[in-house]
């Protein structure tokens, strides 16, 4: 009976999340263009030889990947330090905390556009930082080997905010006695973070490693202001690519199809993320044993 | 010292890339080309007026984002309150089987879902509403909202509910005098949640709207970004970029407590 | 009781005044109609005063409105089509770019015309007018000026302008040898639409086909296809041509054009105007004619936009009202005069009056004769993003033109296979 109080919300979880699901892998055994039409027509698996075949497909989704790992990886570092800084006790802390969450609450189109000016050659500040540094102009959103690394940086900026809320509210269960048994064994800061801060953050970690990851694997909104996928297509995300192939070609049966690639490719990445991490991160019952022991 | 030295370094870091935009946007064009040089006449709020009477005027989108994003939570909260209540109370495989698609759901990239949306926006002809905006949206927020409330209602003692059921009130009377104000915390970070997501959201919103007086905040942003004849338009983007940040610059100042504790006691849980 | 009579007759008189009022709204609404064009914004800036004209002749039946769009022609047909695709669009008229109109007629969006603009209006245009306004047997748009790529050169470094691909490097590297000028020639060759204009006229003339749109066979592998890019490139191996301009838009090839950097441009009509104003140094010492090639294949790639009203327009004959207005002789005078945009009918080629003031359009004219469409598919979007793919690597060295053309032959062909159009 009570079970009744979850059909509506379950209804609307099915129509949003499931309902595309099944059409994708329905309309990516179809052709479904302006050619047909916009009328689906069966034709086989014709969408997924030309998906293997398509080298954009696979440029784009090495470049996402590159996109994504780079950037996850650089978030979660520096989410880790600002946690920890963050996790100390000082004044104004608060007042830090809630100016450090402003960047990832804005929308990422109104930064992205802010971030071309920032980027822009020759009048952006970083041009001129670039200048004075000796590295000379270097032509950030005009530079196939450069631009990624500005869409990086722009994707660090806006998200590792939440990461390092979701870490420093892992931190903050950390009981402190602790730290202070490690301590009076003569364990320095490096170590404390070995032994007990990263096994205690373990969950956190690979909570917003995965959620980030999956987030930053469907990158759009960014490259899409920013880079519009140049230059060259070097920027050019999965997404970005399923969305043409939609809007621009109307060929909706190849857009499915990229989408399903993408979904079945980012559910095996995230299992293997997962492994990964629970394999390099110390577990805490070994680190505790060497604490008694 | 040191600590002092990686705060400053943090706020840099952070708040920087803002302050460059408010600078940028106070700016006069030909000021822009040199940002470091002296220039008299270097201050103008010619990009502000430029930005404020353009047509629509940008406030229509600010408008427009905020109708969306009340609307969503409203809808999303409707939904998703009485779903996370239920969640306890179904048989226990069944709650951890529908826990984790949840979990799956909040995980995934939904961008990827733009097309399938756009074919249901077709079918049904939903474009170019902004109310309907709030189903999708409402949906795309649904298994974060679930979660975070039903960890707020386990977090209440059981004995609280029994006893209001001797008392012989109807499921519907607990729920609105006695559930619903215990979990007000809850629901208020949960709400500005959504409320955040819905304001932000750009692929759905882009597929979506079409017609130019009822874009979206961030849809209305990029396609200021190419539909400028300037040749540097950026004094103009800037003064945009800073209007539409401003809201949510408030949003987080007021409500930093809970859309914190929305947000670790959804990592806590979780 | 009396009261009561007095509220009753008091509501029944409020109730009459509110639906005669209604009637006449409805019967006012009836009979204003309004049109709304979408277009791109420098379009909705130069038509501003046809369109106020307009109005003032039609008050009363029709209210014609411009939606400005975006400027960018991608940015432009990507609003165009996020609105189709949402079912009923918010304009009733579309000003369209001439590769659009295959893959909206296929998608079916749009009215046919060809029982409002009959054979005498057909005849009434210039010959490259004509081209791409039909799909199918069907006609679709209007145009409201033509556009065709051009050769630019400067009359005071030569007396005729050079004829073949040899001619024009020879000419350039001599003029380079002597430091006339810096640069030889600048054209598109970034990796967007224009840089298949630019292809376009060089595989035509070197004797080829891009797409035969009937047969769906393939030029781009074959020996014109190979030559046309390996030439492009060789521009650039030469010296001919600055290495930046494989970054060059139409812009930037204007602005090292303007400032006297180079003897050759390849451009549309409208940086005609732009190169007559005070600020440029090449002023009253610039000439036109068609793009290279071998003798007898000379091309100018089409590039016209035209109207074109759309399904589920509730105001078809009004919108036809307007297109007619806006692409009337007059009209076209109006728009060639002040904004230097290139008409489409014979006419006003041929207008003594016109031809005296600005004895360019006889050039223009020319050019007209030897128009070429780009492939008339609904896939254009798709070949041409691999096309522009490939010359992108040709063109930046990463590639031989050889292997290139050959990628983007077989990319072509899987693009005409999984779309259903050829087994």
């Amino acid at each position: 009976m009570i079970a009744l109080l979850l059909v509506p919300a379950l209804l609307l979880l099915v129509v949003v999340f499931v309902g595309p699901l099944f059409r994708y892998a329905w309309l990516s055994f179809h052709a479904d263009s302006v050619i047909t039409g916009l009328i689906a027509i069966s034709n086989g698996g014709a969408n997924w030889l030309r998906l293997v075949q398509d080298q954009r497909y696979w440029q784009d989704l090495f470049q996402t990947l590159r996109f994504a790992g780079v950037s996850v990886g650089l978030e979660l570092v520096l989410a880790l330090l600002i946690a920890l800084l963050l996790d100390q006790r000082w004044r104004g802390r608060d007042v830090v905390r809630t100016l450090a969450l402003i960047p990832w609450a804005l929308p990422t189109t109104v930064m992205a556009l802010g971030w071309r000016w920032i980027f822009n050659t020759p009048y952006g500040p970083v041009d001129h930082l670039t200048k004075i540094i000796g590295l000379g102009s270097l032509n950030i959103l005009g530079d196939p080997s450069l631009t990624w690394m500005a869409t990086v940086w722009a994707d660090v900026w806006k998200t590792t905010p939440f990461a390092a809320l979701i870490l420093l509210a892992g931190l903050q269960t950390i009981p402190g006695d602790l730290y202070e048994a490690l301590r009076l064994e003569g364990g320095n800061a490096l170590i404390c973070l070995r032994r007990i801060t990263l096994p205690l953050l373990r969950p956190y970690i690979l909570l917003a490693l995965l959620f980030r990851l999956a987030q930053a694997f469907g990158v759009f909104d960014l490259i899409q202001v920013l880079t519009g996928g140049g230059p060259a297509s070097s920027t050019e995300s999965i997404a970005l690519y399923a969305y043409w192939n939609a809007l621009r070609f109307l060929d909706f049966g190849y857009s499915a199809t990229i989408i399903m690639a993408s979904f079945i490719l980012i559910s095996l990445i995230c299992v293997i993320a997962w492994i990964a991490l629970q394999l390099i991160i110390p577990t805490h019952s070994k680190s505790r044993g060497a604490v008694s022991s | 010292m040191n600590r002092r030295f990686l705060i400053v370094l943090l706020l840099i870091w952070s708040l920087g890339p803002l302050f460059w935009q408010v600078y940028t946007s106070l700016c006069s064009d030909q000021a822009l080309t040199q940002p470091f040089a002296s220039i008299d006449h270097r201050w103008t709020l010619v990009h502000y007026r430029n930005v404020l009477t353009s047509n629509p005027p940008f406030w229509r989108y600010l408008v427009n984002s905020f109708i969306v994003g009340v609307s969503s939570t409203f809808f999303c909260l409707l939904l998703a309150l009485p779903a996370a209540y239920a969640l306890n109370r179904i048989p226990r495989k069944l709650s951890i089987i529908s826990r984790l698609a949840l979990v799956g759901a909040a995980l995934f990239p939904y961008v990827l879902l733009f097309l399938g949306l756009l074919e249901l926006a077709r079918t049904f002809n939903l474009g170019n509403q902004l109310l309907a905006l709030s189903l999708p949206y409402a949906a795309l927020s649904q298994p974060l909202a679930i979660l975070l409330l039903n960890s707020a209602f386990n977090d209440l003692p059981p004995e609280l509910e029994d006893a209001a059921k001797l008392e012989g009130l109807s499921l519907f009377q607990r729920f609105r005098w006695i559930l619903i104000p215990l979990i007000s915390p809850a629901t208020a970070s949960t709400a500005i949640l959504v409320f955040l997501f819905s304001w932000n959201e750009y692929p759905i919103a882009l597929t979506w709207i079409s017609d130019s007086n009822k874009l979206t905040l961030p849809v209305a942003m990029a396609r200021i970004a190419g539909s400028s004849i300037y040749s540097v338009p950026y004094g103009a983007y800037a003064a945009a970029t800073v209007l539409g940040s401003i809201p949510l610059v408030l949003l987080v100042l007021i409500f930093q407590k809970p859309i914190v504790s929305g947000l670790t006691s959804g990592a806590v849980k979780g | 009781m009396s009261t009561n009579i007095f509220l009753r007759r008091f509501f029944a008189g409020i109730f009459a005044v509110f639906i005669c009022s209604a009637l006449f709204g409805l019967a006012q609404a009836r009979i204003v109609e309004s049109v709304s064009i979408l277009m791109a914004a420098p379009f909705a800036d130069a038509t501003q005063d046809l369109v106020n004209q307009f109005n003032k002749e039609y008050r009363g039946k029709i209210n014609l409105r411009v939606i400005r769009g975006p400027l960018e022609t991608e940015a432009m047909s990507d609003l165009a089509i996020s609105s189709l695709l949402l079912g009923k669009a918010p304009f009733d008229v579309l000003l369209m770019d001439v590769t659009w109109l295959p893959k909206y007629a296929a998608a079916g969006w749009m009215v046919p015309l060809e029982n409002n603009f009959n054979t005498q209006d057909v005849e009434s245009l210039a010959k490259g007018a004509r081209e791409g306004n039909s799909y199918n047997g069907h006609l679709y748009r209007w145009p409201l000026t033509s556009d065709m790529g051009l050769l630019y050169y400067r009359t005071d470094l030569m007396d005729r302008p050079p004829e073949t691909p040899e001619d024009l490097v020879s000419v350039s590297q001599s003029l380079q040898k002597d430091q006339k000028v810096e640069w030889g020639y600048v054209w598109q060759g970034r990796q967007y639409e224009g840089l298949s204009c630019v292809y376009l006229e060089m595989i035509d003339g070197f004797g080829g086909d891009w797409l035969q749109p009937k047969s769906n066979q393939i030029g781009l592998n074959s020996k014109p296809g190979i030559e046309a890019a390996a030439w492009l490139q060789s521009l650039i191996d030469q010296g001919v041509s600055p290495k930046a301009v494989t970054n060059y838009a139409e812009p930037e090839a204007l602005q090292s054009f303007k400032v006297g950097d180079a003897a050759f441009m390849r451009n549309w009509p409208y940086a005609w105007a732009e190169l007559q104003k005070t600020d440029s140094a090449v002023k009253g010492n610039v000439g036109i004619t068609t793009m290279v090639a071998k003798p007898g294949y000379s091309t100018a790639t089409l590039g016209s936009w035209g109207l074109t009203v759309l399904k589920g327009s509730s105001h078809i004959d009004a919108s036809i009202e307007a297109i007619r207005f806006l692409t009337s002789e007059s009209s076209q005078k109006q728009l060639f005069q002040k904004y230097g945009y290139t008409p489409t009918m014979q006419n006003v080629f041929d207008d003594p009056q016109l031809l005296k003031e600005s004895p360019i359009l006889a050039e223009f004219g020319k050019a007209q004769q030897v128009v070429k469409p780009r492939p008339e598919t609904p896939l254009y979007a798709q070949i041409s993003d691999v096309l522009q793919r490939q010359l992108s690597g040709i063109l930046t060295n990463e590639q031989s033109p050889q292997l290139g053309m050959n990628v983007a032959a077989v990319n072509t062909d899987q693009i005409l296979i999984s779309a259903g159009d050829r087994s």
